[in-house]
């Protein structure tokens, strides 16, 4: 039951994050949005390493058998790596919106500014 | 069964961040979502990635947006339109304030919005924070609850009597004191000048600019005119509590003066 | 054009909810106590990490440094103005920050070099020295806490800690040793990697808010 709550969670999460950076205009938010999503994958992987009744997976951490280290532990790095990219990319639309003077996508496209 | 609760209330609180239109709301949601998440890691039994993810997701990744967007996104004007101030040309808009407010925008990187409003409608909005600015034909009776910017344009009251009859003047305008207790107030001041000219009102009291509009579009030729002493000025109106965008604009302004664009840019609007 | 995003999404769902049925009924998986065992750990994640896929994080921690040094890069080139300034003026509040460095400091060693026995290791614990320095600038205010943690120095020590992970692992992987001590080294290693990184992040971004 924990799994599927997790997966269902999942799969709305990034559904919501594509269509937030699909539908929205502003780079920061359309940021947000790519959070989100990478979030609901994250969240993915760790609700498939999930089985009812499992324990962390830690020697000799409480009775019955052991979740799935290796999503949790790719998605460990994961989390990490998302926060030195997101910084990044803050950098980049800070950057841009220093020399263009906006943070409006559709904007930036067209050239206008 | 904890599972379920803590899914449900990551949703509700994305689902609540992502239909902000604000951004930092957006930000702050987003903020306890990954808290949240944070939990359920915990639930499905992973330690590791929930250590991670609290510190990471809660802490970091949330101050590095607050930094990052601490002085972008929109900036929100509410405004009355006024010939040569801030008036809708054609597509777009024009006029005196509107060029200062493009160039202030694009100088504090922030994309320009502006609403028309009736001018009654300005002090909530401004004080809601619903807009950040109000601008245009927005004369101002020194209302509390408002801070102002230098004056741009100074103007005077005039009374614009064409007959007999009752006064009228736009609701909320300081002339709107002016008009005794028989008069009539209206939203808008174009209501004002069509009442005038249907012969509703006989006499209108309203300021020297709106005056300088009805002339050059020659509504009452025959009108006769009094000019009052007190001195008003049009200006920007500001939120107290946004002690930041006011000493930002108010430096903006006084660059400009010194350099002595303000003045070439009156002078090239009220030839 | 949001009607055809909106179908494409929900087909995306349809796809992914018909993968995931096709896992059902879930098969426990292999037992991962004897693996961490072998390895001389009892935390099968840090196993994975360190041991089993330790070329994978030494090149998640390359892909970390280099974001760091793009985000140096990038905002180097905005001229510094303006600082974060403390929330509080109050002296009890900066000399509470001065004492909680130190267990703090502490905290984030021991979450580093527990990681081989328990939830931690060194990814949180960078994470969490990161978030403490965090809440010790809005304290103290940037401009001190920088003067007393001075960046450049600490970008060559990032180097340096780089470097010396990636000969780590290159020993590791060659010699295939398994011992808890390549373990600890590792983590602490990371810990520092990432601590740095996240501080000059913040370092950064406040420096750099005037122009934002």
């Amino acid at each position: 039951m924990e799994s599927l709550s997790g997966l269902g969670l999942s799969v709305a999460l990034a559904l919501l994050g594509i269509w937030t950076m699909v539908v929205r205009r502003n780079l920061v938010w359309k940021l947000l949005g790519l959070n989100v999503a990478s979030g609901g994958g994250i969240l993915f992987l760790v609700a498939l390493s999930h089985r009812p009744g499992v324990r962390p997976p830690i020697v000799g951490l409480g009775p019955g058998p052991a979740a799935d280290a290796l999503p949790q532990a790719l998605v460990l790095t994961a989390v990490v790596i998302h926060f030195a990219t997101l910084a990044l990319a803050l950098a980049l639309v800070i950057l841009l919106t220093e020399y263009r003077h906006t943070q409006d996508a559709r904007k930036l496209e067209e050239g206008s500014v | 069964m904890v599972a379920i609760l803590l899914a449900v209330l990551a949703l509700f609180l994305v689902l609540f961040s992502l239909t902000q239109k604000r951004l930092l709301w957006g930000v702050i949601g987003v903020g306890v979502h990954s808290l949240v998440l944070a939990g359920l890691y915990l639930v499905l039994a992973a330690p590791d990635v929930a250590l991670t993810e609290a510190a990471v997701g809660f802490g970091l990744v949330t101050f590095v947006y607050l930094l990052a967007l601490r002085r972008t996104g929109k900036l929100v004007v509410a405004a009355v339109p006024l010939y040569p101030l801030l008036y809708p040309a054609g597509e777009g808009i024009a006029g005196l304030e509107w060029e200062i407010l493009e160039r202030f925008a694009r100088w504090c990187h922030r994309d320009l919005e502006l609403i028309w409003v009736p001018r009654a409608e300005i002090p909530r909005l401004v004080q809601s924070g619903e807009v950040h600015l109000a601008a245009g034909g927005f004369l101002s009776r020194g209302e509390n609850g408002l801070v102002f910017t230098r004056p741009l344009v100074l103007t005077r009251l005039v009374r614009v009597r064409v007959a007999e009859g009752p006064v009228g003047a736009v609701l909320g305008e300081p002339a709107a004191h002016l008009v005794g207790p028989k008069g009539k107030l209206f939203p808008e001041a174009a209501d004002l000048a069509r009442a005038l000219a249907r012969g509703e009102l006989g006499e209108a009291v309203t300021d020297l600019l709106r005056l300088r509009e009805w002339t050059m579009q020659n509504l009452f030729p025959e009108a006769e005119t009094t000019v009052l002493p007190e001195e008003y000025g049009f200006a920007f109106a500001l939120n107290p509590a946004d002690e930041e965008l006011r000493q930002s604009l108010e430096g903006f302004l006084a660059e400009l003066e010194r350099q002595g664009e303000l003045r070439e840019l009156v002078r090239k609007y009220l030839r | 054009m949001r009607p055809i995003l909106a179908l494409g999404l929900l087909s995306l769902a349809a796809l992914l909810a018909a993968g995931i049925a096709g896992l059902w009924p879930r098969e426990n998986p292999v037992d991962p106590d004897p693996i961490a065992q072998g390895w001389g750990v009892a935390n099968a994640v840090a196993c994975v990490v360190l041991g089993m896929r330790l070329w994978d994080t030494l090149f998640e921690v390359l892909v970390y440094v280099v974001a760091m040094v793009g985000v140096r890069f990038f905002l180097g080139t905005l001229c510094w103005r303006g600082e974060l300034r403390p929330v509080a003026q109050s002296p009890l509040l900066r000399r509470a920050a001065d004492l909680l460095l130190g267990p703090i400091l502490v905290f984030a060693l021991y979450v580093a070099a527990s990681g081989h026995l328990g939830p931690g290791g060194g990814f949180p614990a960078g994470v969490i020295f990161g978030s403490a320095l965090l809440l010790l600038a809005l304290a103290k205010g940037m401009e001190r806490l920088s003067a007393e943690l001075y960046e450049p120095r600490l970008e060559s020590l990032e180097y340096v800690a780089a470097v010396l992970l990636l000969s780590l692992g290159a020993i590791v992987l060659i010699l295939e040793v398994r011992t808890s001590a390549a373990f600890i080294a590792a983590n602490l290693l990371i810990a520092l990697e990432v601590a740095i990184g996240a501080w000059a992040v913040l370092h950064r971004f406040a420096s750099a808010r005037g122009e934002v």
